[in-house]
């Protein structure tokens, strides 16, 4: 590798791990809306594949990392994959202790890295072999975990009567997509229905406006209070296993491992069951919350590394939520990528694993820094100077945005009718994971069921 | 004060008004939008210049848009 390559992959995992720490910060950030495009903008510009992984790597190490600080100085969830954790972090807000609550999620979050780097490594190395065989049953695997997620969510029969009348309704706007000529054949429209399913509960509410009597009925006397203490005590870098209990540090080490072996299940359907199965061994409600949001962080990182290292690694074709998320061009971006060369085909097993250190590392260290020291200050900001209304706004146009690249004018109105389905599921009990695993599964369901 | 608090309601975990969330949707999909269609036609340059409109929509709605969260100093 040229020294200049290499200066480019520092700059690349350091410009990342900025601009992905400031957009994590913010409430409501999902990282596929702003991770993908930006990786493909890199991706079309011609910059070497190392360091688009490298960019990509300290991308989402960043933005899982700085979650931590609006969860747990302000209880607001920072994406979708954080909502699980709002509530315990709450628990440790209430009895003073958001500080902790702060370095507890990052020192997660480091864990999940440590863990999952060699066991992605390793497990891809591992499955090369077998590569094929993963790839012919991918499609029964995505079944198997929506069906998997269903049984361990709360609301067992409703996700499970979910299943074939959602993949139906996704695959359907696909074939129609296909007929009337705005898509190639073939392609499946992935992206802008992912994050469909994302913003579906916001969506689902701005239609609820548009109903006068709903409207009037949703109007609210209260206010949303957020408090903070005048000061969150830290000092210096702390050495993040003693901030972790042997137990945490046991706990979360054992959620990640478990989370990069199931890479192929979603990351958020995991965070909730393996977080709530860790944590509900806890009595004491504290010492509860905080294997909680620890666990969940773990696993956070380490369904996300794993997610996105092995299928590039061992398969080339994007065969986890992750790789058909936020990665999904690292595989596909025409005329660049594409299923028959991609990074899988470009970069070595060195370069995989030096834009791993570089993008991990870099990001790990920058963002846990800056979510030790400045969580107050970044929290204020967000507060007082970043009305919900804007966050909204950016993410609704960005979605709208992506949906017409994908497909079309026709698919702003596909993108709204899935926002409004997922959003009408999620509320009655659906938890995101089975969504995104049908979203996955579709294609394969629909081409059996016939 | 009180009439105003009336107008709010929450989406999505937080309060917005119902005015300053159409403003700020109108704001964000029209720069998104005319930043992508206003660009030059060629690779990603239509997706970037989408991004630059989204962001500049964004921090727009951030000056004339006021948080609707109250914010309390603990001890």
């Amino acid at each position: 590798m040229g020294i200049s390559v290499f200066i480019q992959m520092i700059i690349a995992a350091t410009a990342a791990a900025v601009v992905y720490t400031l957009i994590g910060a913010t409430p409501g950030a999902d990282e596929t809306a702003t991770i993908a495009p930006i990786t493909l903008i890199l991706i079309l510009t011609g910059l070497e594949p190392v360091v688009i992984l490298t960019f990509f790597m300290s991308a989402i190490v960043a933005s899982k990392l700085i979650d931590a600080v609006p969860i747990s100085v302000a209880g607001i969830p920072a994406g979708v994959m954080s909502t699980p954790m709002v509530e315990h972090a709450q628990v440790l807000k209430k009895e003073g202790l958001a500080d902790v609550s702060i370095r507890k999620i990052a020192s997660g979050a480091i864990i999940g890295n440590l863990v999952s780097v060699p066991i992605s490594l390793l497990l891809a190395n591992v499955l090369v072999p077998v590569a094929n065989v993963i790839k012919d049953y991918g499609n029964i695997v995505f079944f198997i975990g929506a069906i998997l997620l269903a049984l361990i969510s709360k609301h067992r029969l409703i996700s499970l009567a979910t299943i074939l009348p959602f993949a139906l309704l996704i695959q359907g706007l696909r074939t129609l997509y296909w007929e009337i000529g705005n898509v190639k054949p073939e392609t499946n429209v992935t992206t802008s229905f992912f994050l469909a399913i994302t913003i579906g509960p916001a969506i689902l509410s701005l239609f609820e406006l548009l109903n006068k009597e709903k409207r009037r009925a949703m109007k609210t006397h209260q206010i949303k209070e957020i408090g903070l203490k005048k000061e969150i005590k830290m000092e210096g870098l702390p050495n993040h296993f003693k901030i972790l209990t042997k137990k945490e540090i046991g706990y979360s080490a054992v959620a990640s491992l478990l989370g990069s072996i199931v890479f192929i299940l979603s990351p958020v359907g995991l965070t909730i069951f393996f977080g709530e199965l860790f944590a509900g061994r806890v009595k004491d409600p504290i010492k509860k919350a905080a294997i909680a949001v620890t666990c969940m962080e773990a696993l956070a990182q380490a369904t996300y590394i794993s997610g996105i290292l092995i299928p590039l690694i061992a398969l080339g074709v994007p065969l986890s939520p992750v790789a058909i998320g936020p990665g999904n061009h690292l595989f596909n971006a025409e005329p660049v990528f594409n299923l028959k060369y991609n990074m899988h085909h470009a970069l070595s097993m060195g370069d995989f694993i030096e834009a791993t250190i570089f993008g991990v590392g870099i990001a790990s260290i920058f963002t846990y820094f800056i979510a030790v020291k400045y969580s107050r200050s970044i929290c204020m900001f967000v507060i007082k100077k970043v009305p919900h209304e804007a966050i909204l706004g950016l993410f609704l146009s960005l979605v709208l945005l992506l949906a017409y690249i994908d497909g079309g004018l026709v698919n702003i109105a596909g993108v709204i009718l899935i926002g409004v389905v997922a959003g009408v599921l999620h509320r009655l009990g659906v938890n995101y994971g089975v969504l995104f695993m049908i979203l996955y599964s579709a294609p394969w369901l629909v081409s059996v069921i016939k | 004060m009180k009439e105003k608090e009336e107008n709010n309601i929450e989406i999505w975990d937080d309060l917005v008004e119902i005015k300053d969330l159409v403003k700020a949707l109108i704001i964000c999909i029209i720069t998104t939008f005319s930043g992508y269609f206003m660009a030059p036609k060629d690779s990603y340059k239509p997706l970037l210049f989408g991004l630059f409109g989204a962001i500049t929509g964004f921090i727009v709605s951030c000056i004339i848009i006021k948080p609707k969260r109250k914010f309390i100093q603990e001890k």
